[in-house]
């Protein structure tokens, strides 16, 4: 359990650099690190990783809806089908989830390149 | 193995990348690229702004090239109010906060004015593109900035405003981008004072690069010049000018050129495609000033509502500049330094358009088959060209060589079957200014008295604007103001022949000849883009928009009111009375045979007979007369419809010339339907249009509602996204009513200033500050509007005087 706490952990605090000017997809590398760094089964580093980028998009576009009192997310949900703000949010969550799953993914794989797999849980 | 599942996990992650960096085509509709757009870091939540605004308006800037310190204190409405030492300095900061709340905007103002939409939206916006360029209106922007930059003082103040936008775009990084620019997946650019000439030429065409020439041609040759005549005469009875004769132009009928066109030799017949429709939505305005012998305070009162296509972002930009000598407020154009309508401590200033037709077209007899010259009096001569290079996203630019003639650009000899295709455009907007358009609103921003005001007039051009005056010392004034050509009679209406130069204008009507007024006895001054002058002006003019009915109305009501007060200038620019179907209605209830109706009908008509011909949102007869007048005017114009369905470019006759019809001549030949073998009358149009809307809506049921939902009122965002426009707002109103908000058309700022010691001024427009869909101050003001409500204007005397209850945030700009 605990490497996937850690790498979720990782995602969320590492993942505040994108806050600095990095490109969007900046959170790959992260998850990636997270990936090499906390070893487990593949599945679960991308699961893991999924559940960490999930948490980093939402929770940052959910703070900021909250602030905005969900003004622009009206207005973007209405431009994509007229999705509601908390689909949005999701919609959010799940390409950060998906994009951080299989960065954790690659990440846990590239270790197995150097020397014996690591041993998984 | 382990190579192969590592590979495949990084193949699936990087096209996961790839997939999200790219945009994506979903039907007709371009997705921005997801992952970009929807992170939360830089993608589009980051132009969610929070709903304490004042987080995104720091207290301490650094800007370079400031002389020294400026505070700005924002209020209630995100409206800056720039405290600075100096004009240069506060047109620098004017430059920064526009920016910050409307760059996007004023982006895409000055690629639509020259014709560089493309590069960003690709070819779909390609023809639009070419016709800008090809209407010269680089050209016309660069003659601008040539003539603005003969005067130091303003290619000083052009540049500050260009520092102090680009100090604002130079700090954005991509995720502080604009939403729009993150949606069309491109980058902002630098300012340059160019723009700003392209914004001003934008309002220019949007203002004054109508005319009829080639459908008044057309018309004439069909119908010959007695049914022309008859059908489109130039001056309405009862109509009230702009300018009424008090005898002050007895002196000047010499001077004019004696010779009329020959009309009958015109050529230039062939086909056109445009769009049909009774009276047209509008570029209007209203605006009026009463003097203090009128009103309740014994103080002038003046107000003004210009009537713009409406979007989101608005039109306009709200701001107060004071300076040590001068302290104005009113609003600005994003892109254009100073205010454009607005008040200060001693005057108040305001504009309508004046509409005369100032585009005319000239046919060429060319000298060669490569069309490389032309014959001016028996001569050839080589026409210039001017290189267009326009950039395609996605493609390769399109180069375009655009002829110049001694009369302006060819226009549409790229469409070889084009009626226009040999003719050149000579338009006002071309010429390189002679006198110094900026002085203008720098005299009346600094203005104290009605000489400040006469002196800032003798340096306005164009567009032509009916420009309204009142100031504290109790003077109330109007002038008709802008470059004229001098015309021999009916010169300019139609297409010219463009081989004699003897045909080109004469000149320009001298300055102190333009019509004007100031004190007069009546007691007010008004303009709503009707008719300048009455038929005794010794200078000939023409014009397509002349308003017939808002003037008349506001003639009315002004002529009926005393003791007025703000409330009474509220309740005329609120005014939904059509004066075209209070004239209308009677009319066409005395022809209709209400025995004939059906029980349906008989409700109906009912209805009709009751209604006061006011628009108001919660009534049902509006709409009904809407459909019934529609289908009157297209059955009895029936023979202009079919040759423009044909592709044929005709007049439409003037509302007015049918309700005089209706009234005066029944039998007349146009009501005879073409379609049968009898002679119908106004009485069977009348019932025929009847049963018409009575079947329109049986078939549409749906259509049968009150007026305010019937209008199909929207406030358009200026890239048509539907997410960012406001549909949902309910307003009466008509056209031809002081109110004249139609379906996107409409009052685009609402001003009333009562010149009293303080001076005191209600303003609202139908939008909000930020141009930013992530802001409250998108739309705040959108139902503060559409409620008939105004906000107050605060001409502050210093940031601390800001009251609290209306603060928002405190900035200090200092020296970089």
């Amino acid at each position: 359990m605990k490497p996937s706490l850690y790498t979720i952990l990782f995602v969320l605090i590492a993942g505040q650099l994108c806050r600095f000017g990095l490109p969007w997809w900046a959170i790959v590398p992260v998850a990636a690190l997270a990936g090499w760094m906390f070893p487990q089964h593949p599945a679960k580093s991308l699961l893991a990783g999924f559940a960490g980028g999930f948490l980093l998009w939402t929770l940052q576009a959910w703070w900021i809806d909250q602030d905005n009192n969900g003004i622009l997310s009206a207005r973007i949900g209405a431009l994509f089908m007229g999705l509601p703000g908390w689909a949005l949010l999701l919609l959010t969550g799940f390409l950060g989830g998906l994009l951080a799953g299989f960065g954790c993914l690659t990440g846990r794989w590239a270790r197995d390149l150097v020397g014996q797999p690591a041993k998984t849980i | 193995m382990r190579f192969i599942r590592f590979f495949f996990a990084l193949l699936i992650t990087g096209l996961l990348v790839w997939l999200l960096q790219t945009p994506q085509q979903a039907g007709n509709k371009t997705l921005p690229a997801l992952g970009a757009f929807f992170n939360p870091f830089s993608g589009f939540w980051r132009n969610a702004e929070p709903a304490d605004v004042s987080r995104h308006l720091p207290g301490e800037i650094k800007l370079q090239g400031l002389s020294g310190p400026v505070r700005v204190s924002w209020d209630d409405m995100l409206a800056p109010h720039i405290f600075a030492a100096n004009l240069t300095d506060a047109v620098l900061v004017q430059g920064y906060v526009t920016a910050q709340h409307r760059l996007w905007q004023m982006d895409l103002i000055t690629r639509k004015a020259a014709g560089r939409l493309s590069e960003i939206l690709g070819e779909r916006t390609l023809a639009l593109d070419r016709l800008s360029r090809r209407r010269g209106m680089g050209y016309a922007a660069e003659n601008d900035l040539k003539g603005w930059q003969k005067s130091p003082e303003n290619t000083r103040l052009l540049e500050a405003y260009a520092a102090g936008v680009n100090a604002w775009v130079e700090q954005l990084t991509p995720a502080d981008y604009p939403l729009e620019f993150k949606l069309l997946g491109y980058d902002p650019e630098a300012w340059t004072p160019l723009k700003t000439a392209l914004v001003y030429e934008s309002m220019a065409e949007t203002l004054c690069s109508r005319d009829d020439d080639l459908a008044a041609t057309n018309t004439l040759a069909h119908f010959g010049l007695s049914t022309f005549n008859m059908l489109y005469p130039e001056w309405m009875p009862g109509q009230q000018p702009v300018i009424p004769d008090t005898g002050q132009w007895k002196n000047i009928r010499a001077a004019l050129p004696a010779t009329t066109i020959d009309a009958a030799g015109l050529t230039g017949v062939s086909e056109v495609d445009q769009n049909a429709g009774a009276d047209q939505d509008m570029d209007g305005s209203n605006n009026w000033a009463v003097a203090g012998s009128r009103t309740r305070s014994g103080h002038p009162l003046l107000a003004n509502d210009p009537h713009l296509s409406l979007s989101l972002p608005s039109v306009w930009f709200q701001v107060q500049i004071h300076l040590p000598d001068q302290n104005s407020h009113g609003v600005s154009l994003p892109g254009v330094p100073g205010i454009i309508i607005g008040f200060n401590e001693n005057i108040a200033w305001g504009m309508t358009n004046v509409g005369q037709d100032v585009s005319d077209w000239y046919k060429l007899t060319w000298a060669d088959s490569a069309r490389t010259a032309y014959v001016l009096d028996g001569q050839p001569r080589s026409v210039e060209w001017r290189i267009e290079e326009i950039g395609v996203k996605g493609k390769s630019a399109l180069r375009d060589s655009v002829r110049y003639t001694v009369w302006g650009p060819v226009v549409y000899d790229h469409q070889p079957d084009h009626a226009l295709r040999d003719c050149a455009l000579r338009w006002i907007s071309h010429d390189m200014p002679e006198r110094n358009t900026f002085d203008l609103f720098l005299s009346l921003n600094a203005g104290k008295s009605y000489a400040d005001y006469q002196r800032g007039m003798n340096s306005f051009d164009c567009p032509a604007q009916n420009f309204v005056f009142a100031s504290r010392s109790g003077d109330i004034a109007i002038q008709v103001q802008g470059k004229f050509p001098l015309r021999k009679k009916e010169q300019g209406r139609f297409v010219q022949d463009g081989s004699q130069s003897a045909n080109a204008w004469a000149g320009f009507i001298p300055q102190d000849q333009v019509p004007s007024m100031k004190n007069p006895s009546r007691g007010f001054v008004f303009s709503a883009n009707q008719h300048s002058t009455p038929p005794t002006y010794p200078y000939y003019y023409c014009s397509p928009d002349f308003d017939s009915y808002r003037g008349r109305r506001i003639y009315e009501r002004l002529s009926a009111m005393r003791d007025v007060t703000a409330d009474s200038m509220k309740a005329l620019q609120l005014d939904n009375f059509s004066r075209r179907s209070g004239d209308a209605l009677p009319a066409m209830m005395a022809l209709l045979d209400r025995s004939q109706l059906d029980a349906g009908g008989k409700e109906m008509a009912d209805q009709l007979a009751a209604w006061n011909a006011r628009y108001e949102p919660e009534l049902l007869a509006p709409t009904l007369f809407e459909v019934w007048f529609d289908s009157l005017y297209r059955f009895t114009w029936d023979e202009m419809y079919a040759l423009r369905e044909a592709k044929k470019d005709i007049l439409l006759p003037a509302s007015w010339r049918l309700i005089a019809l209706m009234r005066q001549d029944t039998a007349n030949v146009f009501f005879d339907d073409q379609a049968t073998p009898g002679r119908e009358t106004a009485r069977d149009m009348v019932a025929k249009s009847f049963l018409a809307m009575q079947n329109y809506f049986r078939q549409n049921p749906e259509a049968k509602t009150d007026w305010g939902r019937s209008k199909g009122f929207i406030i358009r965002h200026l890239a048509q996204i539907d997410a960012f426009s406001r549909a949902d707002v309910v307003v009466g109103g008509h056209r031809n009513a002081p109110n004249a908000i139609s379906k996107n058309h409409g009052p685009s700022w609402r001003m009333i200033v009562e010149l009293s010691d303080p001076v005191r001024a209600l303003g609202v427009y139908p939008g909000g500050q930020s141009g930013n869909p992530g802001s409250y101050f998108y739309d705040n003001m959108v139902d503060i509007w559409a409620a008939g409500e105004y906000n107050e204007l605060l001409l502050l005397s210093g940031p601390e005087a800001m009251p609290a209850n209306r603060s928002l945030a405190q900035q200090t700009f200092s020296p970089k």
